[in-house]
């Protein structure tokens, strides 16, 4: 990837342009739920970064959360029996 | 160091940033965050993360029980080993647990070192240098920091490392959250049916499909 390499390169010379790190904020808005919503120009870099704390936290929890039902359904599924449903049902 | 100054004009016209600069207000997806929304990378990671699952179970006890940490972590390590190392998050997860994974990293990916990084000694210096006029204000400062905490693994990473290795672990975790709520939801749906199957003795993987959609 030769953005790979220029950016290897720029922090070589121990530089990072505000226009990179610009578009990296940007990258990340786009990926968060909350701000892709609103215009690009009016979110501020430190709004963009709250949210993506706020939103990786909330993706922990929910991980948390799955995590304590599949322990649950694991005790209670044997999974030898029903594995080949979860595969079928996955892959469709 | 003579570095040239010239931050403002950064768009040099030997940057080839080909693929970013005529798509950017359009909507094609940047390459590392499609990587985690392909189909591909779903069937691989659902497929990681049953046989963990399954081999965390096997490894607990008849009496005990198997405790959502030990799910967590294995989701966790599933997913890691999905990234193929090709992440710090990843790799830090990977090293974090254990020590023989070590191994096949080094094995797919040549460029593993936990401690030789040759960027590690010019951005602590260049980050107070040379930043740009975002960084300099102290909540984003702040905001950095809080975010190189919840990312695995990515605490002392110069500003532009952080946030991609953000984007990507943020791309990441989508994907565990979808993948493990289907597994969920196929379980809960198959234990349903499971008993009446198990009474009879006729386990019939297609029947129980039919059932379980």
């Amino acid at each position: 990837m030769s953005s790979w390499r220029s950016r290897s390169r720029q922090s070589n010379s121990s530089r990072i342009s505000e226009e990179q790190i610009n578009d990296l904020v940007s990258k990340l808005q786009m990926i968060l739920p909350e701000t892709r919503i609103r215009n690009n120009d009016r979110v501020s870099s430190a709004r963009v970064l709250q949210e993506t704390c706020n939103y990786i936290k909330s993706l922990h929890r929910e991980v948390d959360d799955l995590s304590e039902r599949l322990a649950e359904l694991l005790e209670t599924t044997d999974m030898t029996s029903s594995q080949a449903a979860i595969i079928r049902s996955l892959l469709m | 160091m003579a570095s040239v100054p010239s931050s403002s004009s950064s768009s040099s016209p030997s940057q080839p940033k080909t693929r970013k600069k005529p798509g950017q207000n359009s909507s094609p997806p940047p390459p590392p965050q499609t990587k985690w929304q392909t189909g591909t990378q779903e069937r691989l990671y659902s497929r990681r993360l049953v046989d963990a699952l399954r081999a965390t179970r096997d490894r607990t006890q008849v009496q005990e029980s198997v405790g959502s940490r030990a799910v967590k972590e294995a989701a966790d390590s599933a997913l890691a080993l999905t990234a193929r190392g090709q992440s710090r998050w990843s790799r830090a997860i990977l090293f974090g647990r254990n020590s023989c994974r070590r191994k096949l990293l080094v094995k797919a990916g040549g460029k593993i070192r936990r401690h030789r990084r040759k960027q590690h000694g010019a951005p602590p210096v260049a980050a107070a240098a040379a930043e740009p006029g975002v960084l300099k204000e102290q909540k984003v400062k702040e905001r950095l920091r809080k975010l190189g905490r919840l990312v695995p693994g990515c605490r002392k990473l110069p500003a532009a490392t952080l946030l991609e290795e953000a984007a990507d672990y943020v791309a990441a975790l989508e994907l565990q959250v979808r993948t493990m709520r289907a597994l969920a939801e196929a379980l809960s749906a198959a234990t349903v049916s499971a008993p009446e199957e198990e009474e009879t003795e006729a386990v019939d993987p297609i029947a129980i499909a039919e059932q379980g959609s």
